[in-house]
């Protein structure tokens, strides 16, 4: 099973998923992210999913749960980099991911995120 | 759409875990590709075969997917066992948003999916998208391992049957070999029993023939008193001092008299018989001029015959006159042979012969007559006792039927044989052997025959009698160290297994004493052992010994061991 590595930027965790992920996977990746915004305090979670093409409704959900659990541990989550026929088979399925935020890349991601905390790793990353 | 897929297979997987999940949505974007459907469709089949697959294997299932290209279609049917009861939630649901035509059918276990192809697709061939997929998902790999898992696990199943069956067929063999074990057992058992009769029945065997010899000898013995007084008064009665009898009282008396001492002849034959048969004669040799002893049974039988027609003559060459031997028996049996010649021949001659028999160091003692003969049936019932051939001589003649019995008995006390040769009407021979040393004097001073078998000792005891002057027997090596000590022998013979000190080690303490180092020594053993012991150069088999070999052995051993 592969593991996908969780990168800390200043306030923020970045999560880059560039494999086609496995369920495993994706519970594996719930834990570790949920251990290391506790660990590291953490304000922000980005997830790209740049290299997912298919998104189905149990990835999806586990994506609102991801989001759910930061937001639980005081940080706010951002899936960006979505591919368009992604976006489109999630609306088809009948998915809208209600209560994860979206971003069409990373940098607006991190814009995003800076814009709800108003934190300082903003230019950091400019 | 109902019932059987038609259409050409690009592809067949087993569903069965999560990773398999992974696997499907993997084929199902490159079928889609492979077969034309555009970029957003490829997406659109993967994720719907993505929900399918989740729901199909929630609860453990196992199922079976096949990718097929039908026409204007991609067509993916997923197969699940009937009984896997699968109930679908939101699964086919979502799949069907995805696609064109979903059909999910229950009771049959299969469900439906269809995805139409546009037009102007790229003109692939089935074979080429066969092979694409089949290079691209290691999950056929994967599944042959399982397959070959499988049949592993069928084969094994197998075996288990197999070994299963086996151990029956064992159970049954052992069964069969405890139940042949038991007969055994019990004929075993049948057998120990009959032993034990047959022994019980031999014993009382010899019980009764020593009552029977006791019988005879005390008989004998209480009837001769009273025949010796009878004997005595007739001679009271008849002899010159007595009162004149009347002529024919004479008579009547000397019948008397003569009766009684037939009589009296018979019961000493029976008293002998008796001493004979529990095994009390001991010859006691000395050294007897066979010329004259001859010589006394001829002038003493020879009126007996009271026939001229019978001729007894004696034939004795010049270096048989003489002979180391027990007079008394000797006598016995030549005049016990001679009698019965001169009863049984009406005409002809009666004939003794002697001679040496230097090779075995026998002397031989012929009797031949010319008279009835015996037939060849009872030629091994004469040496019963009491017993006598039916014919008219022998309704003539008296007689107890212990002659030849005795004689043969006395023959074997002194260490001899006694053969009977004859055939009706041409007469009878009888061969006495012996045994004689031609000088006179023992070869041999002192034997010690070292032997765990009495019998065996008693055996070779005969055979040197004559041939050595003493004759001593040890049970095993302790006894025969000690005998030696006392007495050191001339020679040794020796058996190799006995209890406590065997022939071996015996040997070797032998060889260690300066006083029995010289002592020759002959091992007589079984011949099934190869192993003699160092320095042995003579060795005897315990099986078929005879007199001659033992003899010329023990010469053989002296001769070296004076030289």
């Amino acid at each position: 099973m592969d593991r996908v590595p969780v990168l800390k930027l200043g306030d923020i965790l970045i999560v880059s998923i560039q494999i086609d992920l496995q369920d495993q996977s994706v519970l594996a990746l719930q834990e570790d992210l949920a251990n290391k915004v506790v660990e590291t305090g953490a304000r922000g979670v980005i997830i790209d999913i740049t290299a997912v093409e298919i998104v189905d409704s149990f990835i999806g959900r586990m994506l609102a749960t991801i989001a759910a659990i930061s937001r639980m541990l005081d940080a706010e989550t951002v899936v960006v980099g979505m591919r368009p026929a992604v976006a489109i088979t999630l609306v088809e399925l009948g998915l809208s991911l209600g209560g994860v935020r979206t971003a069409l890349n990373l940098e607006k991601g991190v814009a995003l995120l800076n814009h709800i905390d108003g934190s300082e790793i903003a230019t950091a990353t400019r | 759409m109902t019932g059987r897929t038609t259409g050409e297979e690009l592809i067949r997987i087993r569903v069965r875990d999560d990773s398999d999940i992974f696997v499907m949505r993997k084929l199902g974007r490159e079928a889609a590709e492979a077969v034309g459907l555009a970029p957003q469709d490829q997406i659109r089949v993967a994720t719907a075969l993505s929900e399918i697959s989740r729901e199909v294997l929630g609860e453990g299932r196992e199922a079976y997917a096949a990718f097929l290209l039908d026409g204007e279609a991609l067509v993916v049917t997923i197969d699940l066992p009937a009984a896997a009861g699968f109930r679908s939630a939101d699964g086919v649901t979502l799949a069907g948003r995805l696609l064109d035509e979903i059909e999910f059918d229950p009771a049959g276990g299969r469900v439906k999916m269809l995805k139409r192809l546009p037009a102007g697709r790229p003109d692939l061939s089935v074979a080429e998208i066969r092979a694409r997929l089949a290079r691209l998902t290691p999950a056929t790999a994967v599944d042959e391992l399982r397959q070959q898992n499988r049949e592993l696990a069928e084969t094994l199943q197998e075996v288990l049957q197999l070994n299963a069956e086996l151990q029956e067929t064992n159970q049954g063999v052992v069964a069969l070999y405890n139940q042949l074990s038991e007969e055994l057992e019990e004929t075993n058992r049948g057998v120990v029993a009959l032993y034990a009769e047959l022994d019980e029945k031999s014993r009382q065997l010899r019980a009764a023939s020593d009552a029977k010899n006791r019988f005879w000898a005390t008989v004998s013995h209480e009837l001769r008193t009273p025949l010796n007084s009878i004997i005595g008064l007739v001679r009271l009665l008849v002899g010159p001092g007595g009162e004149p009898l009347a002529e024919e009282q004479r008579h009547q008396v000397q019948l008397i008299g003569s009766s009684a001492e037939t009589l009296l002849t018979m019961v000493s034959e029976l008293l002998d018989m008796a001493k004979a048969e529990s095994g009390r004669l001991e010859p006691q040799s000395s050294r007897v001029d066979l010329v004259a002893l001859t010589e006394r049974l001829r002038m003493t039988l020879h009126p007996t015959s009271g026939n001229d027609r019978i001729a007894l003559s004696v034939d004795i060459p010049g270096e048989a006159s003489e002979m180391l031997v027990d007079e008394v028996m000797l006598t016995r049996i030549l005049r016990n042979l001679l009698s019965n010649a001169l009863k049984f021949t009406q005409e002809g001659e009666v004939r003794l012969g002697v001679r040496a028999d230097a090779p075995t160091q026998e002397m031989v003692f012929t009797v031949t007559d010319t008279g009835v003969g015996i037939p060849e049936e009872h030629l091994e019932r004469v040496f019963e006792e009491f017993f006598q051939v039916p014919g008219p001589i022998q309704v003539r003649v008296k007689g107890t039927g212990l002659g030849l019995p005795y004689a043969r008995r006395l023959a074997e006390a002194m260490g001899g044989t006694l053969q009977l040769d004859s055939a009706l009407g041409e007469g009878t021979r009888v061969t006495v052997r012996l045994p004689h040393r031609q000088d006179g004097e023992p070869v041999v001073g002192r034997v010690l025959v070292v032997d765990d078998n009495e019998e065996f000792r008693a055996t070779v005891r005969r055979m040197l009698a004559g041939f050595a002057a003493h004759v001593d027997e040890a049970p095993d090596g302790e006894v025969a160290l000690e005998m030696m000590a006392h007495e050191r022998p001339d020679l040794a013979l020796v058996d190799l297994f006995m209890p406590r000190l065997d022939g071996a080690a015996l040997i070797e303490r032998m060889a260690s004493d300066e006083r029995l180092r010289d002592v020759p020594v002959i091992v007589v053993t079984l011949a099934t052992s190869h192993q003699y012991p160092q320095g042995v150069s003579r060795v005897l088999s315990k099986q078929g010994l005879r007199k001659e070999n033992l003899l010329e052995t023990v010469r053989e051993a002296l001769g070296r061991d004076d030289a």
